[in-house]
């Protein structure tokens, strides 16, 4: 089992903080090997940022993504970008408040408006961690405890990152 | 006494981890990407240890700085990239010629000069061999995952307490930035070397704290020791470490500084293979580029191409005997580096027999993929 995931938006979107989640809940808490590398830019907010993170059984030689299997595009920039990259069995998890889908492309999509649900659930900045809850919900490649546990250990010594978070999280698995 | 934990963290991170749990104690630097999560983990750590961390003003004092840490008897190290790195080369020498442990993590990225703050590179293989001036041996040690960014700097400080030298951990921004699963564990105090120390017996008026006669460094005691002197200087000195710049002199120093690097070479290097044993096809190189050929030698093992990898965990001194069989037991080898071609330089130095240098090589700041070995080596 391999799985190569791309994140991708803009600087400030937490994609990062998702990232080492997966990361993880994958290699910490159910005993996978992951890796995961960012690109980035000299800014930290506003130009495009991806992560790519691979989680398999195997060790893992090159650590940068090739054929993703999963795609989360929090931007518009970030959605052009991976479109030729799409097969048709790629999931594309995108938000529908700042992505617009391309008539014609190939993958499963799918789409919510994670920003104004981030915002209605009380923080902008839990719209990644919805996303992340609807990606390991289609994909069945995590458990919720152990993604859980990530969280909280991600956000050790912040009891309101690792509530909200949580929160977040648990809306993302009902969508 | 910390106990055992894995944690998904980034190799600079395991980078701080590995230089504490070794008994690392004392940090001088000047943040620069990509290296600046070591200082910024430094800062947050070594506090909890009972060490030390200083923000210096530059590259140059974060270098003095550290070997006086070192000479009063702390483990001592700094991060830096290239930049930082050539700035820190002359007192560099000066830690080379006074014989001062300390460990210099030096996470490569595109250069010259500012260069590309934020890409990986390896070209600071010749800088870390020859960024200082005069006839010297160095000790260089290139990580390949989170893991070892951890493992190996409990070697780079062990080595650099036992040869009595600054010894650079040549990392890179891939595998400094690289997340994984890192074990931290408290190593063993048998594991742990530190400088050796006069025999309590010795007179203090017999002792002497340099020693050229052979390739073993003298004891160290710390400055200010209350029986023993230590002095230091950078400027060629005797056994007392008294200036002596006779030409008789210069010459024993010089060759003892290289040798007791170059002929203690089989203690010091490190390599690993990967489907080595039976290959045809051979891959030799070092840092992030040790992932792409792990995954171009399965690759080319799932078409029934019989592929393998050297490693080099020692950049200097170089493996030279293992590299020879390499040479000299296959047609040819596929040198993958993100430079021009400054490992495949020193390879062909120990090439005596015809076998044929592939390079692939990439200084765009983009992690040579698999493919591209493979398509080097199909290009024949």
């Amino acid at each position: 089992m391999k799985k190569e995931i791309v994140l991708s938006g803009v600087g400030g979107q937490g994609l990062i903080s998702t990232g080492e989640i997966i990361g993880q809940a994958a290699s910490i808490f159910e005993g996978l090997n992951a890796t995961m590398t960012a690109s980035y830019g000299s800014e930290t907010r506003g130009t495009f940022t991806k992560t790519d993170v691979i989680v398999s059984d195997k060790q893992i030689g090159y650590p940068n993504v090739e054929v993703p299997d999963l795609i989360l595009c929090l931007a518009q920039v970030a959605y052009d970008k991976y479109l030729p990259l799409f097969r048709d069995d790629t999931l594309i998890v995108y938000d529908t408040d700042e992505v617009k889908k391309a008539d014609f492309s190939k993958g499963q999509h799918i789409g919510y408006p994670f920003r104004s649900m981030g915002i209605e659930l009380g923080n902008i900045q839990t719209a990644n961690t919805i996303a992340l809850g609807v990606m390991m919900k289609h994909t069945g490649l995590l458990t919720k405890e152990n993604i859980l546990s990530a969280i909280a250990s991600r956000f050790a010594g912040k009891e309101k990152a690792i509530a909200m978070n949580s929160k977040a999280l648990e809306k993302g698995f009902e969508l | 006494m910390r106990k055992t934990v894995k944690k998904f963290i980034e190799g600079n991170v395991a980078m701080v981890e590995g230089a504490i749990a070794a008994g690392a104690r004392f940090y001088a630097g000047y943040p620069i990407s990509p290296s600046s999560e070591i200082a910024e983990t430094a800062s947050k750590e070594l506090p909890k240890h009972g060490g030390m961390y200083v923000q210096m003003e530059d590259e140059l004092s974060s270098m003095a700085t550290l070997l006086g840490a070192s000479l009063a008897g702390k483990k001592s190290f700094t991060a830096t990239s290239g930049p930082g790195f050539s700035l820190m080369q002359e007192n560099l020498g000066l830690g080379v010629m006074s014989e001062i442990p300390a460990v210099i993590y030096d996470v490569q990225r595109c250069g010259p000069s500012t260069g590309a703050a934020t890409k990986p590179a390896q070209g600071d293989l010749m800088q870390a061999r020859w960024g200082t001036h005069g006839d010297h041996g160095i000790i260089a040690l290139s990580p390949s995952s989170a893991q070892d960014c951890f493992d190996l700097s409990i070697t780079a400080f062990n080595l650099s307490e036992k040869y009595r030298t600054p010894v650079v951990f040549l990392a890179d921004e891939v595998i400094g930035h690289l997340r994984e699963t890192v074990v931290i564990r408290q190593p063993d105090p048998s594991e742990i070397i530190n400088r050796r120390q006069p025999d309590p017996d010795t007179k203090p008026e017999n002792f002497r704290p340099y020693d050229f006669s052979g390739n073993t460094p003298a004891p160290m005691p710390f400055i200010g020791d209350k029986k023993f002197l230590m002095r230091t200087t950078g400027s060629t000195h005797n056994e007392k470490g008294a200036f002596c710049p006779t030409p008789d002199n210069i010459n024993r120093v010089t060759n003892y500084l290289t040798n007791k690097i170059e002929k203690n070479a089989d203690a010091i290097v490190i390599t690993r293979e990967y489907h080595l044993e039976d290959a045809d096809e051979v891959i030799i190189t070092f840092g992030c580029c040790v992932r792409s050929a792990m995954t171009a030698v399965d690759r080319l093992r799932q078409k029934g191409i019989k592929a393998g990898l050297l490693q080099l965990v020692t950049i200097w001194p170089m493996a030279e005997k293992k590299i020879r069989s390499v040479l000299s037991s296959v047609h040819r080898v596929i040198i993958p580096e993100m430079n021009l071609g400054q490992l495949a330089n020193e390879i062909r130095k120990f090439n005596d027999y015809g076998c044929k240098i592939i390079q692939v090589n990439r200084n765009d700041g983009i992690l040579i993929t698999p493919q591209q070995i493979i398509d080097g080596l199909e290009a024949k």
